[in-house]
């Protein structure tokens, strides 16, 4: 975990000394930067020094949760708290339903191999597997949004009027459209994965011999079969919120949903380099979350994994 | 190359996964998509009725005119035309998913072998990195990366530098699979023959392993390429690619940015991206299930 961090750490800090240092980078795209803020970045970034050791002097305020100024002269520390729990809201409600929707739609489509549920499950799935993730938001804007009118096209909250009347059904109407999108794809990955699995479990002979001491079949395949079949995925949901995460920029942008990704774009955009690096710094550090929590999960459902 | 006997043994290898193939039915959809693209690809100077990036359609004056049969996917509020758009945009992307796939294939191969055959500190080393590469969150920096260098690096040379980026931060996935084989492959029979007639590990890895764990490295390669179109979609979208190419992506921004009105401009791109993807993605399941040894019967 550590020299992950570590690498991504360098990657961001040095490619944002790709001019020489952060205030020619910024000067580049931005021509009247606030002298204010240019200043503090400055000592920020101990301008003075050479690149290494400006490089472990961030690293040391990042320890310590100094983020720096973003260009409009906000601390960076302050103005990603918020973004990261819409994220997060976003994120974890769609992972929550596609693992809920996912396994037992993989095992439907496994247990019933070659009927017609099957192709038409798996068709669903290889394309949700092809499709740019944002490119659906786009498509679903069109239609439930500009033309039928059914739902909000952006943010997390209406700004002039509530929809559906009350803040509660103003933020499930909001969420309906991002959650669908990325639960349609990230269902897509653990549809494929868990109907290969159990296609693999159900093979084995101690499901047949399950089945011959009269078992009955939901008992084999759930008790049995998905039991064993299901660790793999694990990996796999750990992975999926990851990449989900990692793309974030794209279906936030499209959405105009105020978390991380869409932040990120922006300030990518007008090259906002402390605002950037620490974005990347906190992705990085849920991304590496997940995937811990992913390591201990797989330990808890596998016993012949050991946690050193 | 060498002597007779392992190049025909080869050959029968192919010849049976080649037989596999041609009997899985998705997997010729996605040939036959795949070569459709791949055509328009190399025919799109002649085929598309207009240059690219051309704003010809505005003095027609069919400037955001819905779809028709003089326009057949539509036309930007600008006056480009979109069907023309997509058939270049196809060689665009098709350049960039291929390149970076055969790219990150090399430094896979060679990043993977090396971790794989050494032990010690090289291999410590190679897959410390393969796994950093595996976790960082990519696409936040080939976004940072390629909005940096498109703007210090000179022009014309977006797209190629879009592949180095995609390059440099695809790797790892290549590299672990080759890791994996070539650790299995090591200490088989034939390897340990080869090394006690005196083969070097330089002879012994690009002759006798590499070969041998050519299947899962062509499996992943032919995956890759519909990652890569993906992520350049991605890249171009947000305004983040080579704004004077005509990619997808770009087309999909634009599209983006006229979502209340024109919703040809978005349609049609995405739908090339999700058909080129899914072709490379049904191939590469299919040769996935030919190539596998342990499917075989």
């Amino acid at each position: 975990m550590i020299p992950v961090f570590l690498g991504v750490a360098m990657l961001t800090f040095f490619v944002g000394n790709a001019a020489g240092n952060p205030i020619d980078l910024i000067r580049i795209f931005l021509k009247n930067p606030n002298p204010a803020v240019l200043d503090a970045l400055r000592h920020y970034y101990h301008l003075d020094r050479p690149v290494w050791e400006r490089f472990l002097y961030w690293l040391w305020d990042l320890m310590q949760g100094n983020l720096g100024v973003s260009l409009s002269g906000r601390q960076v520390a302050d103005q990603i708290g918020l973004w990261t729990i819409t994220t997060l809201e976003l994120q974890v409600i769609s992972l929550v339903l596609a693992v809920v929707i996912g396994i037992p739609v993989g095992v439907y489509s496994a247990e019933h191999q070659y009927s017609k549920g099957d192709y038409a499950i798996t068709t669903v799935a290889i394309f949700g597997y092809s499709m740019p993730t944002f490119w659906l938001g786009i498509m679903l804007i069109i239609v439930f949004s500009f033309e039928l009118g059914w739902l909000p096209a952006s943010g997390a909250s209406g700004i002039s009027y509530l929809w559906g009347g009350s803040l509660f059904t103003d933020w499930l109407l909001h969420l309906i459209l991002p959650v669908a999108v990325l639960t349609y794809v990230t269902l897509a990955t653990i549809v494929r994965l868990v109907r290969a699995n159990m296609l693999e479990t159900l093979r084995q002979d101690y499901i047949l011999a399950a089945r011959a001491s009269g078992l009955s079949e939901r008992t084999v395949t759930y008790r049995y079969a998905l039991r064993n079949a299901i660790t793999p995925v694990v990996t796999v949901v750990g992975l999926s919120f990851g990449a989900a995460l990692g793309g974030a920029p794209a279906t936030e942008t499209v959405f105009s949903w105020p978390g991380l990704g869409y932040a990120f774009a922006r300030a990518a955009g007008v090259l906002d380099i402390p605002l950037v690096q620490g974005i990347t710094i906190v992705i990085t550090i849920m991304v590496l979350v997940a995937n811990l929590i992913t390591d201990l999960a797989y330990a808890a459902l596998d016993p012949r994994v050991r946690i050193d | 190359m060498s002597d007779k006997t392992p190049r025909r043994r080869a050959a029968s290898q192919w010849a049976v996964a080649w037989r596999r193939f041609r009997r899985n039915k998705s997997a010729l959809i996605g040939t036959s998509i795949v070569a459709f693209f791949l055509i328009v690809a190399i025919l799109s100077q002649w085929i598309a009725p207009y240059p690219p990036r051309s704003y010809e359609a505005l003095y027609e004056g069919s400037a955001g005119t819905p779809p028709s049969w003089q326009h057949p996917f539509g036309v930007e509020s600008s006056g480009i035309d979109v069907f023309s758009e997509v058939i270049h945009g196809t060689r665009n992307d098709l350049y960039v998913g291929l390149t970076a796939a055969i790219l990150t294939m090399i430094i896979g191969i060679v990043v993977g072998a090396l971790g794989g055959y050494f032990k010690g500190i090289i291999s410590d080393i190679v897959l410390g990195l393969t796994q950093i590469f595996f976790v960082i969150p990519a696409l936040l920096l080939i976004l940072l990366f390629a909005r940096i260098f498109l703007a210090l690096v000179f022009k014309g040379f977006g797209l190629t530098l879009i592949v180095l980026i995609l390059s440099f931060f695809g790797w790892s996935g290549t590299a672990f699979i080759v890791r994996g084989e070539t650790l299995r492959v090591r200490e088989m029979d034939f390897v340990q023959a080869a090394r006690s007639l005196g083969a070097g590990s330089s002879r012994l890895l690009f002759r006798h392993i590499v070969p041998n764990i050519l299947s899962p490295v062509i499996v992943i390669t032919t995956l890759n390429i519909a990652g890569f179109i993906l992520t350049e979609v991605v890249v171009s979208f947000l305004g983040f690619g080579d704004a004077n190419t005509t990619t997808w992506g770009l087309l999909l921004n634009e599209g983006f940015s006229y979502i209340r009105t024109d919703w040809w401009v978005a349609l049609f791109p995405g739908l090339a991206v999700v058909f080129s993807v899914l072709g490379f993605n049904l191939m590469g399941d299919g040769l996935s299930d030919a190539l596998n040894p342990r499917l075989r019967e």
